[in-house]
């Protein structure tokens, strides 16, 4: 055989035996990641949505995605949001969830981070950051206080508190959660259906 | 080829030929993922894997293979097995997958695995190149091992996840940091030529 | 992020070199003299520019449309090694000089990291395409940056009293992390 129809031979097999290959771990992988994504979110929403035991994708969009939480009786307990913004390092992730009515912030949740580990790593962390998040009222504009506040009834119920030596990542996760809050509230202003998209599921 | 005995084959991958300490490759994941014990181990499974199978298939393939179109053949093999360890990881342990990132699809571009098909399994048979992989993936791990065992215990307290230092000890973040990756390693590579000098003047 | 957020930040707060740990063996190998660390910042900034927007049209335009995403890392590795070849071509017809100044170093930067990364990367973040271009262009120069700082000190370092097991591979790295060290106060520029 020829050196270059050896070459082509060669080339050709080692193509297609990979290709096959991976075309089949492809496969055989694909339904079991695209599951653990969906887990995550959803365990991510029945955290922030207290009550809440089942979820509805609602709205996705603008950089954010809305889900509706639902009890065992498909009784609305709250809203989930998911959306992500520019922090210090890199890009922060997160879901926080709201009562029906919009009024309070239930809980937040950082999924994914890279912020300075020991610093703004610490929004990820309950007793530094994410307790200061619950039960918020959110009828206006949520504000950080500075310097941090040592507990939580220190703070006024519109307020969240900062991470010290961690400024820029808490104001990132708080300009987040505004600038969603207020395309959510846009969104239910013009649509009027958020509450009722799940009647016509 | 020099006449080494199989069990000479292992250990020089532990010691003389250790990819990281002696031959320096494989550095990017090793200053990457050695921030927690948990990711050193991950990445030194999934460079074995890789490695040990590459190494396989070369070689009982090596004949077959005309010499223009070797690396580019080596390359899409290998290729495949970090594509499997890749998906592996994200479908079964999706949690190390995220801690690792992109790392583990590097694989395909860390020098050992390449080093060592040219090197090695090209040139031997396969029961010695299956010998050969695994004493570089277990000197890789080794080094993994120590680096991130440093990295861990002082940039977070922790081993494994565990505390091991208590609350009097204030983590030099650092560790965990960039910098901390690479002063480690410069420090450890100092003391690997220093060791080998001394095992040298003793013998 | 904007344009000019992913441009200053690949080459300032996420070096490719200090902060993703990316194309070490070039770093430590090839930055010994000045002129030739410029030419290995020049060659890997010209690859770099090149595989970000190849790399993206094959994710966006193959790839993702027919759900093959997993022969993402087979596909990037051999566009980089062809890629590599035609350029080092490609420069040797064209311009001699050119291929004297930076066409030696382009076989190097195949298994190079750095690369690859590179195309890994942008799918991760999910770029766009000017993104991707400018991303691959600034980390590109964030390398060249890196090598350059550390060739200057090298080059110090060279006639310098050290003790022998520091000299090499083992200063370069602790000075690496005395960059990577000053790098960190670039983070949280931008806002």
């Amino acid at each position: 055989m020829s050196l270059s129809a050896r070459i082509i031979l060669v080339l050709t097999c080692v193509g297609l035996l990979s290709g096959g290959f991976l075309a089949t771990v492809g496969l055989l992988t694909k339904e079991r990641i695209a599951l653990n994504r969906e887990k995550e979110i959803e365990e991510a929403i029945l955290a922030v949505v207290p009550g809440a035991s089942s979820s509805q994708k609602l709205y996705e969009g603008e950089g954010l995605t809305i889900y509706a939480g639902k009890d065992a009786s498909g009784v609305l307990r709250g809203y989930a949001i998911h959306a992500s913004g520019v922090g210090f390092q890199d890009k922060i992730v997160l879901m926080f969830g709201t009562n029906p009515a919009l009024t309070k912030i239930r809980k937040l949740a950082v999924l994914e981070q890279k912020e300075t580990p020991g610093l703004g790593a610490k929004i990820t962390d309950e007793e530094s950051f994410l307790r200061y998040w619950e039960e918020k009222d959110c009828t206006t504009e949520l504000k950080l206080r500075k310097p941090a506040a040592s507990s939580p009834q220190e703070l006024s119920p519109s307020e969240v508190n900062t991470i010290t030596g961690a400024t820029i990542s808490s104001e990132a996760v708080l300009k987040t959660v505004n600038l969603s809050l207020k395309l959510l509230k846009g969104l239910q202003l013009e649509r009027e259906l958020l509450g009722e998209e799940k009647d016509e599921e | 080829m020099k006449n080494r005995t199989l069990a000479e084959d292992f250990y020089k991958g532990l010691w003389q030929e250790n990819p990281i300490f002696r031959q320096l490759l494989g550095m990017c994941p090793t200053l990457a993922v050695t921030n927690a014990v948990i990711n050193g181990i991950a990445m030194g499974l999934a460079v074995a894997f890789v490695l040990i199978f590459s190494s396989v298939i070369i070689s009982s393939l090596k004949k077959i293979f005309p010499p223009q179109v070797r690396i580019a053949s080596y390359i899409v093999i290998i290729a495949t097995f970090v594509t499997i360890a890749d998906r592996f990881l994200q479908a079964f342990f999706p949690s190390i997958s995220k801690s690792l990132g992109p790392y583990v699809p590097l694989i395909v571009v860390n020098c050992i695995i390449l080093a060592r098909q040219e090197a090695f399994s090209s040139k031997n048979p396969v029961g010695r190149s299956f010998i050969d992989a695994l004493g570089m993936s277990a000197g890789f791990m080794l080094g993994l091992l120590i680096l991130s065992s440093i990295r861990e215990i002082l940039g977070s307290g922790t081993f494994l996840g565990y505390q091991v230092l208590g609350s009097w000890f204030k983590p030099w973040l650092i560790m965990i940091l960039p910098p901390g990756a690479f002063m480690t390693l410069g420090i450890l590579l100092a003391l690997a030529i220093q060791i080998e000098k001394k095992l040298k003047s003793r013998s | 992020m904007d344009i000019f957020t992913i441009f200053v930040s690949s080459i300032l707060i996420n070096n490719f070199v200090l902060h993703y740990f990316l194309g070490i063996c070039p770093f430590l190998g090839v930055s010994k003299k000045l002129d030739s660390a410029f030419s290995m910042g020049l060659s890997v900034t010209f690859v770099m520019t090149i595989t970000a927007s190849v790399s993206w049209l094959i994710n966006h335009l193959i790839l993702i449309p027919y759900n093959l995403d997993y022969l993402q890392i087979v596909s990037f590795i051999l566009v980089i090694a062809s890629l590599v070849q035609l350029v080092e071509m490609f420069i040797r017809k064209m311009s001699p000089p050119l291929y004297q100044a930076m066409g030696i170093y382009l076989p190097l930067i195949t298994t190079n990291c750095c690369i690859m990364g590179l195309a890994l990367l942008i799918a991760l973040k999910d770029y766009g395409f000017i993104e991707a271009v400018v991303f691959g262009v600034g980390s590109g120069i964030g390398f060249t940056l890196a090598i350059l700082l550390m060739a200057g000190i090298r080059e110090q370092l060279e006639i310098s009293d050290l003790p022998e097991p520091l000299r090499g591979a083992s200063i370069a790295l602790i000075v690496a992390g005395i960059m990577a060290l000053g790098f960190l106060g670039f983070s949280g520029m931008i806002k």
